[in-house]
């Protein structure tokens, strides 16, 4: 009895979202504790979406790639592999939080995540949690989140994973992972890395994509201990990436970036009388070094060191009433060329309460204040409700008011931050119905979302480039989940996933559509198992997005088909190889307007459970 | 209802791939087709797109959007930053697309590029002959590599090119000479180069960020903005007045510190340009700054000609401008055309 205070089961998880189970069955582990509770307890009026091991593996080239196909958020990559930003739900780049391990990981720069420079297979864990989680997860958690988690256990296991890939365009990846379990220690160990010369054929165009050559590099070492009332936990990662910026269609890429971040948090979770507590220390690194040209030396660095602190306490009462509160310190220190030496204090008090009123029905309330910003002190709240109308029906219905404030580089940047800006502020709400009839899962979202004060950049009078509190937006657009699965004779299985997204993003100012915010967006994968061997097809259809502001231009919309086989030998050690081929039909497609995809190319893994 | 859904996407996708006609061609238009109008360059959208050029005719009839590509099938490239003219042709500088594309002024039919020995091209100048001058940033963060490349519009090639301080920027000639005016490129810079055949005979020091430059007689107008606020050594705009004769600063008009003027054009006996939204009105014969505001607005670009003048609105950049067109005795505007994304130049031809 003594974890179940601290921990969140992942039989919970199961039962809750079952109906967001995607087609692979999700492994049975007994006891996988998450480091972020709170994703679980106090989002049940949310869309909470959980990438299955398999999914996020065969999409592991990198973030973007995992999500783009497997989920409605559309992304902006100026080239494969480039600088990679997404739009949840038509918001911003700014507007989607990355969340790891429960602390919020964008950008003090930019205020965004690059999707390119994250790789999938450092996590156990990756959701999708769609609306507004600023309560919970501070600036930028808009659109939705994007949750990176590291979970661990104590039943005893000794596994250990090597992976070797090779592809197209001089592609070359490995990756290695062990954890061990014994006694009250869990640690695991990983690393990996890609790297490519990106060199792909603009189709049609008789050019190639010069000077994208990309490498990435990430390390994670997770660790926890058990101890006499409750768990000590250390969750540690480092990224490197090195990229080279292509060209376009017209242009000669010249310009390089290279960064690195590391990520560390300690958490020690004790259970005291009736309360479960958590304090943690956290620590957040980034450094970019960006070359306007890759063969000189020259460069314009940033580097921001984050300093997190924070105390929860949460009780259950009467099995009914789930209350947590949160006090969060955290000090941002950044220094760059362009930004000189800046520090930011926030302190942030957050009350998140639950209240299961029957088995089929529960809400939460939850708030967040903050103190010492350098702005008005936004308060954030959020109401949530969850109804099991019926065992194949159930209603989700949420509210919340969010933000997303400045960053360093709309404050400070030289030349042009303006040092009054105010955050971004926006207000949202959401119907969620999900139905399951037997293998048939499906889930259907309608949401509204008004942001007010949105930070534009715009040529001032002196012809220098500001930031001001200028766009408001409104949001709305519906998103369909489906999931079916059926067995045929013995043991062949033939399975469906899709999701469809429309969004509408609009500037009121001019009424026009929101600039790369596809209107229509539609992912889908048929999979077919017999015993160990699987072949999927797996299909996007993204749609036209405008690349002005009037709405003058567009990237036109395209279907790209993946086709994808893996086959499991049940030796020991378990060796699985297989491979994809991208892009079948070899269609020309961009993204960003004048920066072609990849042609049609081949990936292929082999991997050894040992 | 999984049928239905599956059937509503592709429905919808076959929509969408239907409905995909973000610029329509115009019909082919005969040769000489943009002869007596104005001719405005559109930057496009930095890095992800091509500029172009909008035509209007000069009676206001015509109106004709990407006339390049109109002509030829082809779009200019990435940054179309200037224009330039040498007899017959238009020498269109395509910045981050590092060339110029030449093509008949008239009829916009291609004629040939250059592409080779280029980095970062901003202006072209002809001079008499065969000659014309670039100025070349280089790589715009490195300060010590700029310079002006001397093309042969024979072979369409740079012969050679002349290393100078950095930031050259937009160019008039004078008996044989060129003065090229230092903006700074992504600095500041306060210099006038003037040059002569290859080599460079002297600079000239003038205010910080020499924008802009006309010549009327004898005399070398030059609008210096000013370093701006950012820069910690914020500066006054000048407007210094250079006796062509002697290369000699004569007389230097001081605006306030923090007033930033761009955009100098003349007509007649007078000087205009842009200040803080509004056009102000200088006679030469007797300037005092800032002089009249004769019109408001914000304006890219700016071209005073036959008693009108030519002004251009970006908007924000990322969308459709306009050219806007003001009678210079009323200072009444009298059209208003949409051009193409960021209109940075406005050209006649005759």
């Amino acid at each position: 009895m003594k974890q179940n205070g601290f921990h969140i089961i992942l039989a919970i998880f199961l039962c809750t979202f079952s109906a967001y189970a995607q087609l692979d069955s999700i492994q049975q582990l007994p006891e996988v504790m998450l480091t972020d509770s709170k994703l679980v307890h106090f989002s049940k009026g949310f869309k909470l979406e959980k990438l299955n091991d398999s999914i996020v593996e065969r999409n592991a080239s990198s973030l973007t790639e995992t999500l783009r196909y497997n989920s409605t958020i559309y992304f902006k990559e100026n080239g494969f592999g480039m600088a990679s930003s997404p739009s949840f739900r038509g918001t911003n780049a700014a507007q989607t939080a990355v969340i790891w391990n429960g602390v919020n990981i964008n950008s003090v720069f930019t205020g965004q995540t690059d999707f390119n420079t994250i790789s999938p297979l450092n996590y156990n864990e990756i959701s999708i949690r769609s609306g507004g989680g600023g309560v919970q997860y501070g600036s930028g958690a808009v659109g939705g989140s994007i949750h990176l988690n590291n979970t661990y256990s104590f039943k005893k296991i000794d596994t250990t994973q090597v992976g070797l890939n090779y592809g197209s365009f001089s592609t070359v990846g490995g990756n290695a992972s062990t954890t061990q379990i014994w006694g009250d220690h869990y640690l695991n160990v990983g690393m990996d890395f890609i790297s490519s010369e990106n060199d792909y054929d603009y189709v049609g165009k008789n050019q190639k994509n010069n000077h994208g050559e990309f490498l990435r590099f990430a390390a994670k070492v997770n660790e926890a201990r058990r101890l006499k009332r409750g768990v000590a936990t250390w969750n540690s990662e480092y990224t490197y990436n090195d990229r080279n910026f292509s060209g376009s269609l017209n242009t000669i890429g010249k310009d390089s970036y290279k960064d690195i971040s590391t990520r560390n948090l300690w958490q020690l979770q004790q259970r005291v009388g009736a309360f479960d507590t958590k304090a943690s220390v956290a620590h957040l690194f980034e450094q970019y070094r960006y070359f306007p040209d890759s063969e000189k030396s020259l460069y314009d660095e940033g580097r921001a060191n984050t300093f997190i602190g924070s105390f929860q306490s949460e009780v259950l009462l009467q099995k009914k009433f789930r209350i947590n509160g949160k006090a969060e310190y955290s000090y941002i220190n950044a220094e760059g060329d362009n930004v000189g030496k800046n520090s930011r204090k926030t302190l942030a008090a957050v009350l998140l309460m639950n209240h299961k009123i029957s088995d089929d029905f529960s809400y939460g309330i939850n708030i967040r204040k903050e103190f010492l910003n350098d702005f008005d002190n936004p308060f954030l709240f959020s109401v949530d409700g969850k109804w099991n109308v019926s065992k194949n029906y159930a209603l989700r219905l949420n509210g919340s008011k969010n933000y997303r404030v400045p960053t360093f580089n709309d404050l400070f940047w030289y030349a042009g931050g303006n040092h009054n800006l105010q955050p971004e502020t926006s207000y949202q709400m959401e119907l969620g119905q999900e139905f399951s009839l037997g293998k048939l899962k499906a889930d259907l979202a309608a949401y509204y979302i008004s942001s007010e004060d949105l930070i534009k950049w715009i040529p001032g009078n002196s012809g220098i480039w500001e930031p001001v509190n200028l766009n408001n937006t409104r949001n709305y657009g519906a998103e369909v989940v489906v999931n079916y699965s059926v067995k045929l004779i013995n043991q062949h299985t033939l399975s469906f996933s899709a999701n469809y997204s429309y969004t509408k993003a609009e500037d009121l100012e001019k009424e026009k559509q929101l600039i790369y915010v596809p209107f229509h967006k539609a992912t889908g994968t048929l999979q077919y198992n017999f015993k160990t061997l699987l072949v999927y097809f797996q299909g996007l259809y993204n749609g036209e997005t405008y690349t002005t502001t009037d709405n003058s231009y567009a990237v036109k919309g395209y279907k790209i088909f993946n086709l994808g086989s893996e086959y499991t030998f049940s030796s020991l050690p378990q060796i699985t190889f297989g491979g994809r081929l991208k892009n079948v039909f070899n269609v020309y497609y961009e993204n960003v307007a004048y920066r072609p995809m990849p042609s049609r190319n081949i990936q292929l893994f082999l991997k050894f459970n040992i | 209802m999984m049928k239905k859904l599956l059937y509503f996407t592709f429905a919808t996708s076959l929509l969408i791939s239907c409905s995909n006609d973000d610029d329509p061609q115009t019909d082919p238009i005969p040769p000489a087709a943009y002869e007596k109008g104005i001719l405005v360059t559109n930057e496009g959208p930095f890095n992800n797109g091509s500029g172009n050029i909008t035509f209007v005719s000069e009676d206001y009839a015509t109106v004709a959007q990407n006339i390049y590509r109109t002509v030829n099938g082809k779009e200019l490239g990435n940054i179309v930053q200037s224009m330039g003219f040498q007899e017959e042709n238009a020498y269109i500088v395509v910045s981050n697309s590092a060339k110029i594309m030449i093509a008949n002024r008239y009829t916009f039919e291609r004629v040939d590029s250059i592409k080779t020995g280029l980095v970062n091209p901003r202006y072209f100048m002809g001079d008499s002959g065969n000659k014309g001058y670039v100025t070349d940033w280089g790589d715009p963060n490195d300060n010590s590599d700029d310079y002006v490349a001397v093309l042969d519009l024979r072979t369409n090639t740079v012969t050679t090119t002349i290393p100078v301080a950095f930031g050259p920027e937009r160019m008039v000639s004078y008996n044989n000479k060129i003065y090229v005016a230092h903006q700074g490129a992504y600095g500041q810079n306060n210099l006038v180069s003037v040059i002569s055949g290859n080599s460079l005979e002297s600079t000239i020091t003038v205010g910080d960020v020499p924008n802009s430059m006309i010549i009327s007689g004898n005399s070398l107008y030059v609008l210096c903005g000013g370093n701006p606020t950012y820069t910690g050594n914020e500066t006054a705009g000048l407007l210094v007045k250079i006796d062509l004769l002697t290369a000699q600063v004569s007389q230097i008009f001081t605006f306030q510190t923090t007033q930033h003027p761009t955009n100098l054009t003349m007509d007649g006996a007078n000087l205009f340009y842009s200040l803080n939204g509004k056009v102000y009105k200088l006679d030469t014969a007797s300037i005092s700054l800032p002089g009249i505001d004769i019109i408001s607005g914000i304006f890219y670009a700016l071209q005073a000609k036959d008693g009108k003048l030519y002004a251009t609105d970006a908007d924000d950049f990322a969308s459709k401008g306009s050219l806007l067109i003001y009678d210079l005795s009323t200072n009444q505007q009298i059209q208003d055309f949409q051009t193409g994304i960021v209109p940075g130049g406005i050209y006649f031809n005759d």
